[in-house]
């Protein structure tokens, strides 16, 4: 178990490297120089651009910036942005609003999931089945830009149920209608997806044998079928998880939600490689620690892939 | 604890707005909440803020020196008892109101503007309005040329020769050339004084500024909170804005900061650009909109030799119809000149070559000899719009002269870019806004070999040679004669096109009433309650 554990950590560097130095070269790629964009149209003098382009090494090569900025995410000298803010604060004040909006919002998310995927699944053809179908459909092509400001418009400005935007209201309040929206679009892929697992179980041999034994409908679905029929559910879950420290970028743009989606929106507006690169080397790192729980999970679920 | 602060203060101010909706007027506190469609700010220093967020907060924190009187269009002093020239405008006098205090308690002194604008005119300090002091004389001394990637060392010379304190109360600026109208740039909030304890070490203070104008912090203020303040009572410098405290609210998604409003949970914001057809429907009666202030130009490509003919460049602009672009872009008049129709000197009429007239635009372009190839129009795609009015300005060149055109769209800062290094191919669209209200401000920066913001490229020796008489002119009426010169000089010659000049819309709750003024445009800071 350790070991296992051990080898995906050391299998994971080498790709975090690889993936920041790209996520790197993206940024350093786009066009437009990052200091203009800060300033619009005005002018900067000469000697005020020279101190902020050696403040944050925008003369040097692409690779010694990248490496700059490696060693400051690494030792821990997050500095300030291009605006002046101090990194590390930031950090501090966003990372408990993105974790929030993204675990409610998950909340929402796999209850309804496996509530209609379970239902769907084991009621297959029926009524429920059938609008969830159409109702899904519908969901995945709604725009989410669309849907955030219309639930704004109608639930904060018009409904009065929820705060407008912001997070002056705090935990729960601020977050349930951002979360709502986020859970009811996003449920969809899961419910279809486990509606469909649950309908290929259902068939398979061993449910058969399970039946022939005598065994009770509910000891069935429960102990034979939903088991099996989860395990790629753990899957998507864990993904659609690890995603979380990417933040909700428009989200968290149209409610106002100080978060690391907003903090990375305005990171890649101004070209900052450096807070580009720690906010997705945060990503990463959530991403691995988080697949490597659902590997040690999917063990536990399912005994042909243990790994101990 | 500052957050349950902050709440309540926003609940009590909703609470305000309802009751006083009713009528009732019941005296009470006068409190307002202004929506800032911007990323909250990271630290308060008006010398190292040129952003408009920034200089928005600071005209609450602090007071200029002179400012614009909001009826009549004139200068008025503030925390200046006299701003005084010396005869060729070289050398300016500038004398304080005695008894001005920072909201420290001391008084505010000659030497504190003196230090503030040495820390600020210093390159390696690499504050935003250090560009400002590079007319003063000395300014040289105090920003060396850097090597490329090499940090700017800080200079053995820390003070600006130009800058002289008299007495307590008075100094002078001498400039490095003469320059009519320094007087009218001293209102730029950019230029506040820092009191000496600020000056000692400017990073302890970022988030709690010392000012010396008619508001101060009322709670503490920690990173990305909103800014909530109360009116200072030591403000004596001028009359002060009604309200007793104002909340700025930043929210960095304009459309968010819009249903905000709607949901009545702000008194005042900007009307974004994708609301502009709806505003007057979704909010009847509340809102209001500004005189067009800035210009907005179609910018033509010195560097190619294919548009180098004046009469090529006034076919393109008889071909362009205004008032149907300005319809397009919406909140819109046409331009027929080169300045803002706010600024004084403007003549509605200054251009002869900006009325659609499709017969001589074709004319025009037979004479300069036709166009060979294809125009080609940058547009920015940072701007929900910039496709479309590239679209509509190339379709009138299709159709009015037979032109193929093609469209490229670039970020905003790529387009810029190129442009500086001489690279871009064809059009592309520009605009500008003053820093101070002078019609020499839209001169000199755009149309001046080497202007801070001349977007073409252009240079012309004569119009260079009038606006320095212009300058070196002390009598303000004789001055903007002069400048209006090279405005004729700058249409003839035509490097840009006048476009548009577009007007702002602001929502403004039932409670107060926005000051509107034809010179200074729409304030909310000094909105009167009702």
């Amino acid at each position: 178990m350790i070991r296992f554990v051990l080898r995906r950590v050391l299998a994971a560097i080498p790709i975090g490297l690889v993936v920041t130095l790209g996520v790197y070269a993206l940024v350093f790629a786009m066009p437009g120089d990052p200091l203009r964009e800060l300033a619009g149209d005005k002018p900067i003098p000469a000697a005020v651009l020279a101190a902020k382009r050696a403040q944050f090494h925008l003369d040097d090569p692409f690779i010694v910036q990248y490496l700059l900025s490696m060693k400051d995410i690494l030792t821990g000298h997050f500095g300030t942005t291009f605006a002046g803010a101090d990194i590390a604060d930031q950090l501090r004040l966003r990372i408990p609003v993105t974790l929030k909006l993204t675990l409610l919002a998950n909340a929402f998310q796999w209850t309804l999931g496996l509530f209609f995927g379970i239902y769907a699944g084991f009621k297959r053809n029926g009524w429920v089945d059938r609008s969830l179908l159409l109702t899904t459909l519908v969901l995945l092509a709604v725009p989410g830009l669309v849907a955030y400001f219309a639930a704004q418009y109608l639930f904060g400005v018009e409904l009065k149920w929820f705060p407008v935007s912001g997070v002056l209201e705090g935990f729960p309040r601020s977050y349930l209608l951002p979360a709502l929206v986020i859970g009811v679009l996003g449920f969809a892929g899961l419910a279809r997806l486990l509606r469909t697992s649950i309908v290929e179980t259902v068939n398979a041999d061993f449910v058969k044998t399970a039946r022939a034994k005598g065994l009770g409908e509910q000891r069935v679905l429960w102990r034979h079928i939903l088991p099996n029929a989860l395990l790629p559910v753990i899957t998507f879950i864990g993904l659609d998880l690890a995603g979380m420290f990417g933040g909700a970028i428009i989200t968290e743009s149209i409610f106002n939600l100080p978060g690391l989606g907003q903090f990375m929106f305005q990171a890649i507006k101004l070209k900052e490689g450096g807070v580009v690169v720690l906010l997705s080397t945060l990503a990463f790192i959530s991403f691995i620690v988080i697949n490597l729980l659902v590997d040690v999970l999917y063990g536990v679920v399912d005994p042909r892939v243990r790994n101990v | 604890m500052g957050a349950a602060l902050g709440l309540a203060l926003v609940l009590a101010s909703c609470g305000d707005g309802k009751s006083s909706d009713g009528g009732s007027g019941s005296g009470g506190a006068k409190s307002e909440v202004i929506a800032i469609a911007a990323d909250p700010l990271e630290y308060i220093n008006p010398l190292n803020e040129n952003g408009s967020p920034g200089i928005q907060i600071a005209m609450a924190m602090f007071a200029p020196l002179v400012t614009t009187d909001p009826n009549t269009g004139k200068l008025q002093n503030v925390m200046a008892d006299s701003v005084t020239p010396d005869k060729t405008s070289q050398t300016w006098t500038i004398k304080l109101k005695p008894g001005n205090t920072f909201q420290n308690g001391q008084p505010v002194t000659a030497k504190d503007y003196v230090d503030s604008w040495n820390m600020t005119a210093e390159g390696s300090n690499a504050w935003k309005n250090n560009g400002f002091f590079s007319k003063v004389d000395g300014y040289d001394a105090l920003n060396p040329p850097t090597a490329d990637g090499a940090t700017p060392k800080p200079t053995a010379v820390k003070t600006l020769s130009g800058l002289k304190q008299v007495d307590n109360l008075t100094f002078t600026v001498k400039l490095k050339v003469p320059f009519s109208q320094f007087g009218l740039t001293l209102q730029y909030l950019g230029l506040a004084p820092l009191p000496e304890e600020v000056r000692k070490n400017p990073d302890a203070y970022k988030r709690k500024p010392i000012g010396n104008g008619p508001y101060k912090l009322a709670a503490d203020w920690n990173a990305g909170d909103d800014i909530k303040l109360a009116k200072w009572d030591g403000y004596k410098a001028s009359a002060a804005p009604e309200a007793d405290s104002i909340t700025y609210r930043f929210i960095p998604n304009a459309d968010t900061a819009y249903n905000e409003f709607l949901a009545g949970n702000v008194d005042f914001t900007d009307v974004p650009s994708t609301k502009v057809k709806s505003f007057k429907t979704d909010a009847p009666d509340q809102w209001v909109t500004s005189v067009s202030s800035g210009a907005n130009y179609l910018v033509f490509p010195a560097w190619d030799p294919r548009y180098k003919n004046p009469k090529l460049r006034h076919a393109f602009s008889e071909a362009i119809d205004r008032k149907a672009f300005a319809d397009l872009v919406g909140l819109s008049d046409p331009a027929k000149g080169l300045i803002a129709p706010d600024i004084n000197g403007y003549r509605p009429d200054a251009c002869k070559y900006c009325d659609f007239d499709a017969t001589k635009a074709k004319q025009l372009l037979q004479e300069a000899g036709g166009f060979s190839g294809v125009v080609n129009i940058s547009y920015s795609t940072t701007s929900a719009t910039g496709q479309i009015f590239a679209e509509a300005i190339g379709n009138m060149l299709r159709q009015n002269l037979g032109l193929q055109v093609k469209y490229t769209g670039k970020q905003g800062s790529e387009i810029t870019e190129l442009a500086d290094s001489r690279k871009l191919d064809g059009l592309r669209f520009g605009g500008w806004g003053h820093d101070y209200p002078s019609i020499e401000d839209y001169l000199t920066p755009m149309f001046k070999t080497n202007g801070d913001a001349n977007f073409a490229g252009y240079s012309n020796p004569a119009l260079d040679a009038v606006l320095a008489k212009g300058d070196a002119e002390p009598d303000q009426e004789k001055a903007i004669k002069l400048y209006q010169q090279a405005e004729d000089i700058a249409l003839e010659d035509m490097p840009l096109i006048p476009l548009y000049t577009k007007s702002n819309a602001y929502l403004h709750s039932a409670k107060i009433e926005p000051r509107v003024s034809k010179y200074v445009g729409v304030s909310a800071l000094w909105a009167t309650f009702k």
